[in-house]
């Protein structure tokens, strides 16, 4: 079944097929395999667009640097030295060659490499994402499955009107009431400010909570709503829902066993989603927070006309947005027994 | 009886007898129905479902008996209510069906029984196979796992012993290969094979009724005739009785012992198969029987049809259903006929049936004439995917 | 075999049957969905359009440091008055007045750009489809705040900017419900018919395809107003949006931020102000959603 199912592989020799489809013969690692490819011009069109739009933005990096009170020549000689006078195509050529390379650059106002910048500021951005997505799935899973126990009942009615108001609440919004309640008024937290992980868990944490509030709240309540929706489709469509029951089966067990299986996969595929969006979404988190992540980098990157660490950003959050998506086909792969035999 | 049947499993020659034995003794406390007692009593069921403000009655004073071991055929039209009344035996329907009269099984009551009475009921005293094996397995679990989790539903079985159970009701439903397959996934059989797995989780909790709902549909003519055989089969070797609902007044001949002829959510008639042929009462049994083709018909002559639609059930007619379709009606017909034994294992309900003299149709078969010859057309096409399937 | 007029073949699915089983209670609360939300959109659109005037409130700038800092229900300061001596109320409904103008912009030039780009690219398929599905691919990969806020920097903050800078976030998201759409309706009938008719493309795509997807794109569009207007609000926030002294929602509640442990209230108000609309105009949404998709 799983071979007939698959398009015959032309014999090694033929140079066309490249040696990646020759290795694999699983259909599972050749949608990856195609889903990689696919990605290729995908990141190729981001960065594109992105020295494109920088481009666009007026004023530069040497002028910004110097002052409004600088000399033209002064700007210029700065502008050759930091290779802003060259044309756009063939900037963006060397930027390309030197990322393939793993050089992302210097920043045009610190002079210090990219790549450095990054790695103090990547685990701050990662470790928010993180919290936000790990505490709003682990909330919101036992309470799409309660409310889905039960359409209709109290837990499904008061989980969807939460949810339904927090999905309408803008992220900064929730931070700065967050700030209000637990930090002004209340005084457990600090309301802003970040303490590395090296200095202590909790010291650490206690800087996170309410910055992954922010953030996992809003995807807690669009979990939940999308989770519990799935899961009653599958109770009231699904045909092997009824097989289950008509096991004898109890009811918290076919829809953990059967329904919610099934609705991992949706499950999955939005989170993967998600991730591109919410990183974007990270820049105000971290801009309210004072917390010194990407996001924070960029914006300030933008302010300053620092293209290159612009450039950079975007890429990041770009390839983080691609390979999300990729993992999710993946997951799907090892997942769903349709597609790792092939027969989809 | 639960002995006896465990004794038929043993005498197959596929099953491993230590394995049955050891389920004997838990079995034993259940007492079989008496002889000639009915194991199914349905009394005047109604389901009723409201969709859109609408009442829509599924079911509408459903009443028949079965006795043990029978092979029962529900036969009706999409929308009679066949599907749904059996459903309310098991408890399937969801909560937006409301369910009323009486269900007896073995001389318990079924309406009314909370979730976890049903749910033992479930798979255990009565089991059912879907329509769609396709659809009716879960795409993402193994053919092994969703066996087990029926077995472990309703017997305290170790690891070991659940999944040496599965592999016995695999191969008592004689899918080649019964190791392998317990490995595999639904899309990795084929539509014969899956129903046999259906068939296979339905027998886990040995069940005393089976319910097969349209369970070789979705099937072709021949693997169509093996399942049916396999259903037989497993009936007799099991001592389990069967109710096959299908919409094929043909197939039900060909297996049936007994068969309920269902018209808008309710019995119209119930009679033994040989006695439905031959003494055939209800004039809408006759337009069914007039409309399977038969060799003696005259090649290329048009089949009957029965003129008319089927009922609206949320506006059924005045009086008998029927009657606005019948070639029998009178105003007698306004009054609802009841439900009776008129003649010995005969039941039916109608102010004229047919071949009595109280009918008032001039033919016997085919009486309702083709109303025009695009109807009749349409007709054999019906016909021609009905054979095909 | 059976009766004739009967559609054997077609399965008896019970299950089917039940989806829509809907009690009586439910189809009443269904209409109370869609009129709670919809007469509370009204209500906002006219009290920020025609509020200000019909209240005879002050300017929304240029109040008078004097008078700043007052409470609640201060006499011709229903809401009190900013750090700068604003009138809170005014301040708020002319902000409204800016967000709800660009979210409807934004909303226009997505549903007509996206929904031709989309539905053209299911129409046409092939290159064309290939062509513009990738280009939206990078569109959506692109970080979207990151494209809106260079675009927002590059042209500087203005409304005519904020707009043009939402737009290119729209844009790809209605193209690809626009393009499933038409890809779902192209194998119906109706339009092998239209085609076989020999009608022009251009007028398949304009009578049969358009008014078949306007009911999916417009009930999008009600969800994308909530998601545009708080973006905006993003954008005015981080001072890339509608720039001082204009009030926007956005940076009404990054300036009450500045004191937000004094006078939190000055945080609270368009705070509300965002949470209602969105709200209305998700509730809109999703009831709308749900008639269409006939549950």
């Amino acid at each position: 079944m799983t071979t007939a199912a698959l398009p015959r592989v032309p014999g090694d020799r033929d140079p066309r097929v490249s040696p990646l489809r020759r290795v694999t013969g699983s259909p599972a690692l050749r949608l990856v395999g195609k889903r990689l490819l696919m990605a290729i011009p995908i990141m190729l069109g981001v960065t594109i667009l992105t020295f494109w739009v920088l481009s666009l933005i007026p004023g530069n990096a040497a002028q910004q640097l110097l002052g409004a009170e600088a000399s033209p020549e002064d700007v210029a000689q700065l502008e050759e030295q930091l290779g802003l006078n060259e044309s756009g195509v063939s900037r963006y050529l060397s930027w390309l060659g030197n990322a393939l390379h793993g050089d992302l650059g210097n920043s045009l106002v610190s002079r210090q490499p990219v790549s450095e910048i990054l790695a103090d500021r990547l685990p701050v951005t990662g470790e928010l994402v993180l919290l936000a997505f790990v505490v709003s799935l682990l909330l919101a899973i036992p309470v799409a499955l309660l409310a889905a126990h039960k359409p209709n009942g109290l837990m499904d009615r008061i989980s969807m009107m939460i949810s339904t108001l927090g999905l309408s609440v803008a992220n900064y919004v929730l931070a700065l009431l967050l700030v209000l309640v637990f930090a002004v008024t209340l005084g457990w937290l600090p309301a802003i400010g970040y303490v590395p992980l090296s200095d202590g868990l909790w010291a650490n944490l206690k800087t996170m909570i309410l910055p992954s509030a922010a953030i996992g709240l809003p995807l807690f309540c669009f979990y939940t709503r999308f989770l519990r929706g799935d899961l009653v489709d599958q109770l009231q469509q699904e045909e092997y829902v009824t097989t289950a029951r008509a096991k004898g089966v109890g009811s918290w067990q076919v829809l953990l066993r059967h329904a919610f299986r099934n609705s991992s996969f949706g499950l999955i595929t939005v989170v993967g989603l998600n991730l591109g969006a919410l990183i974007g979404g990270t820049v105000i988190i971290e801009q309210i927070f004072a917390l010194p992540g990407v996001g924070q980098m960029l914006l300030q990157a933008i302010n300053t006309r620092d293209f290159v660490v612009v450039q950079a950003a975007v890429v990041i959050f770009a390839l983080v947005a691609v390979l999300a998506n990729l993992v999710v086909d993946l997951m799907y792969a090892v997942l769903d027994p349709r597609i790792r035999y092939g027969s989809r | 009886m639960r002995a006896d049947r465990t004794t038929y499993a043993t005498g197959d020659a596929y099953v491993s007898t230590g394995m049955i034995d050891s389920r004997a003794p838990a079995e034993a406390h259940r007492t079989p129905a008496a002889p000639g007692e009915p194991l199914l009593t349905v009394e005047d069921l109604r389901v009723q479902f409201t969709r859109g403000g609408r009442r829509i009655n599924a079911v509408n004073g459903l009443s028949y008996e079965m006795v043990p071991g029978k092979l029962m055929a529900i036969i009706g039209e999409s929308g009679s209510g066949k599907s749904v009344s059996s459903r309310a035996l098991m408890g399937l329907l969801p909560g937006t069906a409301t369910i009323t009269g009486s269900i007896r099984f073995d001389g318990r009551e079924l309406i009314g029984l909370d979730e976890k009475e049903l749910r033992k009921l479930r798979g255990g005293d009565i089991a059912m196979v879907f329509q769609d094996p396709a659809r009716s397995l879960n795409p993402t679990m193994k053919i092994g796992a969703q066996i087990s989790e029926a077995v472990r539903a309703h017997a305290d079985l170790d690891k070991k012993g659940v999944q040496a159970r599965a592999v016995e009701l695999l191969r008592l439903v004689r899918l080649p290969a019964p190791e392998r397959r317990f490995h595999e996934y639904p899309h990795q059989l084929s539509g014969g094979m899956r129903q046999r797995v259906m068939i296979a989780i339905a027998l886990a909790g040995e069940p005393r009724l089976l319910i097969a709902d349209e369970a070789t549909t979705a099937l072709d003519v021949t693997t169509q005739a093996q399942i049916m055989e396999l259903l037989v089969e497993l009936r007799e070797r099991l001592g389990m009785a069967v109710i096959m609902i299908s919409h094929d007044l043909g197939l039900a001949a060909s297996y049936a012992e007994d068969v309920v002829v269902m018209y808008a959510g309710r019995a119209v008639e119930h009679a033994p198969v040989r006695t439905l042929f031959s003494n055939v009462r209800m004039p809408y049994t006759r337009a069914l029987l007039g409309a399977i083709p038969a060799l003696e018909r005259e090649p290329h002559s048009m089949l009957p049809v029965t003129p008319g639609q089927p009922p609206d059930m949320s506006a059924l007619p005045q009086g008998c259903p029927f009657r606005p379709r019948c070639p029998n009606a009178t105003d007698k017909c306004l009054e609802h006929p009841p439900f009776l034994e008129h003649e010995p294992d005969h039941w039916y309900a109608c102010w004229h049936p047919a071949g009595t003299e109280l009918d008032t149709a001039p033919e016997v078969t085919a009486a309702v004439a083709p109303a025009t010859a695009a109807e009749a057309a349409h007709h054999s096409t019906a016909h021609d995917q009905g054979a095909a399937q | 075999m059976a009766v004739a007029d009967t559609p054997l073949q077609v399965a008896e699915n019970p299950a089917a049957d039940q989806d829509d089983a809907v009690p009586g209670g439910r189809r009443w609360r269904g209409q109370l969905g869609l009129w709670l939300p919809g007469g509370a959109i009204v209500l906002i659109v006219v009290a920020c359009f025609l509020g200000p005037a019909l209240l005879g409130l002050p300017k929304p700038v240029g109040g008078s440091v004097l008078e700043s800092y007052l409470p609640a229900g201060s006499p011709g300061h229903l809401l009190g008055t900013d750090p700068n001596g604003n009138d809170i109320l005014s301040r708020l409904l002319h902000g409204g007045r800016a967000s709800l103008f660009i979210a409807a912009t934004v909303n226009i030039v997505g549903l007509v750009v996206g929904g031709t780009l989309g539905a053209l690219s299911g129409y046409a398929g092939g290159a064309v489809d290939t062509v513009i599905m990738r280009i939206l691919d990078v569109l959506i990969a692109f970080p979207s705040l990151v494209l809106t806020l260079a675009v927002a920097q590059a042209l500087g903050p203005s409304i005519r900017n904020t707009i043009l800078a939402l737009a290119f976030f729209s844009i790809p998201a209605v193209a690809r419900v626009a393009r499933s759409a038409v890809l779902r309706l192209r194998g119906q009938p109706f339009m092998a018919a239209a085609e076989l008719c020999g009608t022009p493309a251009w007028r398949v795509l304009f009578k049969h395809l358009a008014p078949n997807i306007a009911p999916q794109l417009i009930t999008f569009a009600m969800l994308g107003m909530g998601i545009v207007i708080i973006i905006e609000g993003a954008l005015s926030f981080l001072g890339l949006g509608i720039p001082a002294p204009a009030p926007s929602w956005g940076n009404m509640v990054a300036d009450g931020q500045l004191s937000l442990s004094a006078t939190p209230m000055l945080v609270v108000w368009p705070s509300l102000a965002l949470l209602l609309t969105v709200l209305s105009f998700n509730l809109l949404g999703e009831n709308l959603r749900s008639r269409w998709s006939g549950r």
